[in-house]
């Protein structure tokens, strides 16, 4: 559990040191970032080893104090958001295009980094509040780094975002009138199904898809993604949208009470699948790169909430494995696709798709890099989003009656198809291929590539990840 | 009807009230105002919650004060990135001249 | 029933003040009526009995939010403002109405909900180092949630940063004022050093120290008696981030040389906690004053 904490210390020690002597050192942050891995590392190991482990700060127990929990799926998350940070950061300092250089995204990715592992360790619905607001603010922040043109869609986040949290705080204060605590484990004992309960959820939940930018409270996202600096639309992607998701997951497999889960379930699915039908179309339908990977991460983000809805119907725990190798597959791909979307935009000159005719030929390993990651998303086998896909789709295929959900992945998966096979088509059209206003940058096309070939690398370990997820969510 | 359980229902008021004006009101200026609102309804809420008959309940007051001072830091944030756009904009309609 | 009385006036008021904040045809109007919307949602607070949320609202809520406000309308005077138009009004009402049974049906049981949390305050109060509860809550049995809030407080002021502002020529205020500010700025770092002590034992904190302070510090600025300081000295960034730094340090030594991560030890647990709200307010007061008076130079590198 200390190497966890230690996990979140060093990216908000080095953002301290960073405010304080008011350097932007990008060695500094990436190695926080590693130590921060390090250690999430050897939490997975110890969670492996031993278990589910907790601490109560202050030394206060439960309900008084603030207990953290570290769960597997934290400690995977923790490992998983210092692996993205190290990879961005290394993207941020190298590449010439990063837009971020010299800038505060230095001090400000580590708080980011810092924020979303409070989340994952806090098992306590009012700290997840601050965690929510501090995760909220610095996105919004950290989008501003793009300069005036981001602002209109920084102040919407923002509003939208305070609005959310504030959904989800009346809920909060609804659950303490009803059972007086505020720790997940104590309120997971007492959850009643009474009108109450079920009001506090609703607007938690209502709270939490909007800061998820779940369908179809998505609207703020393709404006808001699209317009921050590449490295910054990478982190918001991979990571930050996985935040409230996470204790949306938490609050119905844990808190609610079973019947009024099984009643929000096909709700929630339904959600889903209208995510990955009106994400999938917006994105198929995109002038601009970045905008179309937006729209792909609200269809993306569909399967999650479809598998997590489902999972809450049939009470089905291999489901669970499914969200998270979802969250997994997507946040590489995500991370994968944006690296490369940015730089094409930025070497080619223009944001729009239609910029991207022989890029094949002109930046070949970025392109292969979008496809490659593309495929994930698509859920080619043998990739991490295959792996997903096939855990979702296995109960929906063994029983005929489930046939409408399956249908909803099966034409999710060909819209996702067919938007990713545009921008490649696009690509190969070599006959006037648009000339790069520089020379492409070789080490930041590469390091694109990276996390791509990390997501089809899950195929290897494809066997022990869901037995332990499918172990581990229990 | 107690003491408690009206301003519940004020809070709650205020809230709804809030997200109204959230909902249907443009002017940046006045959608943060709408947010710190349905904010102050939540507030209530929780107060009156906290009300009891010997002390209010230390536990909510503090949360309400951790709430607080996150509202004033958010909408300090919101005010000057909504002058920050508006100059934005005029640049851009000046330019556009 | 004279209780009863003042409190539907009171409640009513709230909800007709929020109601014209909203709807006023003019801005400058709602600014005003949200200001006093502020300060009749701090008298009944006290009315309920809660001092310290009184003392924070009125310094906060009411106090900064709408000095700020006012300050985002002085420096946009806005143009012609479309009202919204009576059916777009009609279809918002919608959700709110669709959502109010629903909030009511599930606030009405709350009147007697279980509270086992008081109880608990009460008993470890002792062990804690202070003699106010809320205190004890804030700084020792739920740190953790007040080390995160102060990380939100310095979020705002990195963003503001972050913002390309035009430079800001503030109105050169009333000979009066500036006069009477002369006398207020001391008051105001007296009483917020008084606040700031009590609230060991009695309401009061770091909050309304440092809200106190930073308009004590603003009143200083106006009247010339501070210099601007820029974000590249360490003589701003240091007090600017004292807070949240003294906060994270003391849990990562508490976790190295004590018994945990942020556990006070037991004889030092007064002058620890007495330290952290202590770098708290300098912090929240430098961070509030340069959110309200921060201007290009004092802000950018």
């Amino acid at each position: 559990m200390n190497t966890a904490l230690l996990s979140l210390s060093a990216p908000l020690l080095a953002a301290l040191w960073l405010l304080l002597t008011h350097r932007r050192q990008a060695p500094v942050v990436i190695v926080a970032s590693l130590i921060s891995l390090v250690a999430a590392v050897f939490s997975l190991y110890q969670v492996i080893d031993a278990g589910e482990q907790s601490l109560a700060l202050g030394g206060w127990e439960s309900p008084l104090g603030i207990r953290l929990r570290l769960m597997p799926v934290s400690a995977m998350l923790l490992t998983f958001t210092a692996l993205i940070h190290s990879l961005v950061g290394l993207y941020a300092w190298r590449s010439r295009h990063s837009q971020t250089r010299h800038t505060d995204y230095w001090p400000l990715s580590c708080l980011l980094h810092a924020a979303l592992a409070a989340l994952w360790l806090s098992h306590d619905i009012f700290n997840w509040y601050v965690t929510l607001e501090l995760l909220g603010l610095v996105a919004v922040v950290m989008v501003c780094l793009a300069g005036p043109k981001a602002y209109g869609a920084a102040l919407r986040y923002l509003l939208l975002s305070l609005a959310a949290s504030l959904c989800y705080l009346l809920g909060v204060a609804l659950l303490y009138g009803v059972y007086g605590v505020l720790d997940v484990s104590l309120l997971a004992e007492a959850a009643r199904a009474d009108p109450s309960t079920r009001t506090a959820l609703m607007l938690m939940t209502v709270g939490l898809m909007l800061k998820a930018a779940l369908w179809p409270l998505h609207l703020w996202l393709p404006a808001a993604h699209s317009s921050a600096p590449t490295a910054v639309s990478a982190l918001l992607s991979a990571l930050v949208v996985k935040g409230p998701l996470f204790i949306l997951w938490l609050l119905w497999s844990r808190v609610a009470p079973e019947e009024l889960g099984q009643a929000a379930g096909p709700w929630l699915a339904l959600a889903g699948v209208g995510a990955l039908l009106v994400g999938g179309w917006s994105a198929l339908r995109a002038p601009l790169i970045k905008l179309m990977v937006a729209y792909s991460t609200v269809a993306q983000l569909g399967y999650a909430l479809l598998a997590l809805g489902l999972m809450l119907h049939w009470r089905e725990l291999s489901l669970d494995a499914a969200l998270w190798l979802f969250v997994l597959a997507h946040g590489l791909a995500k991370v994968s696709m944006f690296l490369a979307a940015g730089e094409m935009q930025s070497t080619l000159g223009s944001r729009r798709l239609d910029s991207l005719k022989g890029a094949t030929q002109t930046m070949p390993v970025a392109m292969f890099a979008f496809a490659v990651a593309g495929g994930s998303l698509i859920g080619l086998p043998p990739s991490g989003g295959f792996l997903a896909k096939w855990l979702l789709l296995l109960p929906l295929l063994q029983n005929p009656a489930h046939w409408p959900w399956a249908l909803g992945v099966m034409l999710g998966t060909l819209i996702s198809a067919a938007y990713v096979f545009r921008v490649v088509a696009i690509s190969f059209d070599r006959a006037r291929p648009t000339s790069p206003d520089f020379n492409p940058d070789r080490f930041a096309q590469w390091l694109s590539l990276l996390p791509a070939l990390l997501v089809w690398g899950m195929a290897l370990i494809s066997e022990q990840l869901i037995l332990w997820l499918t172990g581990a969510t229990l | 009807m107690s003491q408690t359980l009206f301003y519940l229902l004020v809070g709650a008021g205020l809230w709804l009230l809030g997200l109204h004006g959230l909902l249907c009101l443009r002017q940046p200026l006045r959608r943060i105002m709408a947010v710190n609102i349905m904010g102050s309804g939540v507030f209530m809420v929780m107060l009156a919650l906290a009300v009891r008959p010997d002390s209010p309940d230390p536990v909510l007051q503090a949360l309400i004060v951790t709430g607080l001072v996150v509202a004033a830091s958010a909408t300090a944030l919101a005010l000057r990135l909504a002058s920050a756009d508006r100059d934005r904009a005029q640049k851009t309609a000046e330019e556009g001249e | 029933m004279t209780e009863w009385l003042v409190d539907s006036g009171l409640g009513l008021a709230l909800l007709l003040l929020a109601a014209a904040t909203l709807y006023a045809p003019r801005l400058y109007t709602s600014v005003v009526f949200f200001m006093g919307f502020g300060l009749l949602m701090a008298i009944v607070w006290a009315r309920l009995g809660a001092a310290d949320l009184a003392l924070a609202e009125a310094a906060i809520g009411a106090g900064l939010t709408g000095v700020l406000l006012m300050g985002a309308l002085r420096e946009h005077p806005p143009r012609t403002e479309r009202a919204p138009r009576p059916r777009s009004l009609l279809w918002a009402a919608l959700l709110p109405l669709a959502v109010l049974p629903l909030l009511v049906e599930a606030i009405l049981p709350l009147s007697g909900g279980a509270q086992p949390l008081p109880a608990q305050v009460d008993a470890q109060l002792a062990y804690s180092g202070v003699s106010h509860p809320v205190t004890a809550v804030l700084l020792n049995f739920r740190s953790w949630d007040t080390l995160l809030e102060l990380l939100v407080v310095l979020f705002a002021l990195l963003g503001t940063r972050q913002l390309a502002l035009s430079s800001r020529h503030p109105h050169p205020p009333w000979p009066l004022l500036l006069a009477w500010c002369r006398w207020l700025a001391p008051l105001a770092f007296l009483l917020g050093a008084y606040l700031l002590w009590r609230g060991a034992k009695a309401p009061g904190g770091a909050f309304q120290a440092g809200a106190l302070w930073a308009s004590a510090i603003v009143m200083l600025r106006l009247n010339g008696l501070l210099p601007t300081v820029s974000w590249r000295d360490w003589r701003l960034r240091l007090p600017a981030l004292l807070g949240v730094t003294v906060f994270v340090l003391l849990a990562v030594a508490t976790w190295l040389w004590g018994a945990g991560w942020l556990v006070w030890p037991p004889g030092a647990a007064k002058a620890l906690i007495l330290l952290v709200e202590l770098a708290a307010s300098v912090g929240i007061a430098i961070t509030l004053a340069l959110l309200v008076m921060g201007e290009d130079r004092e802000l950018r590198p």
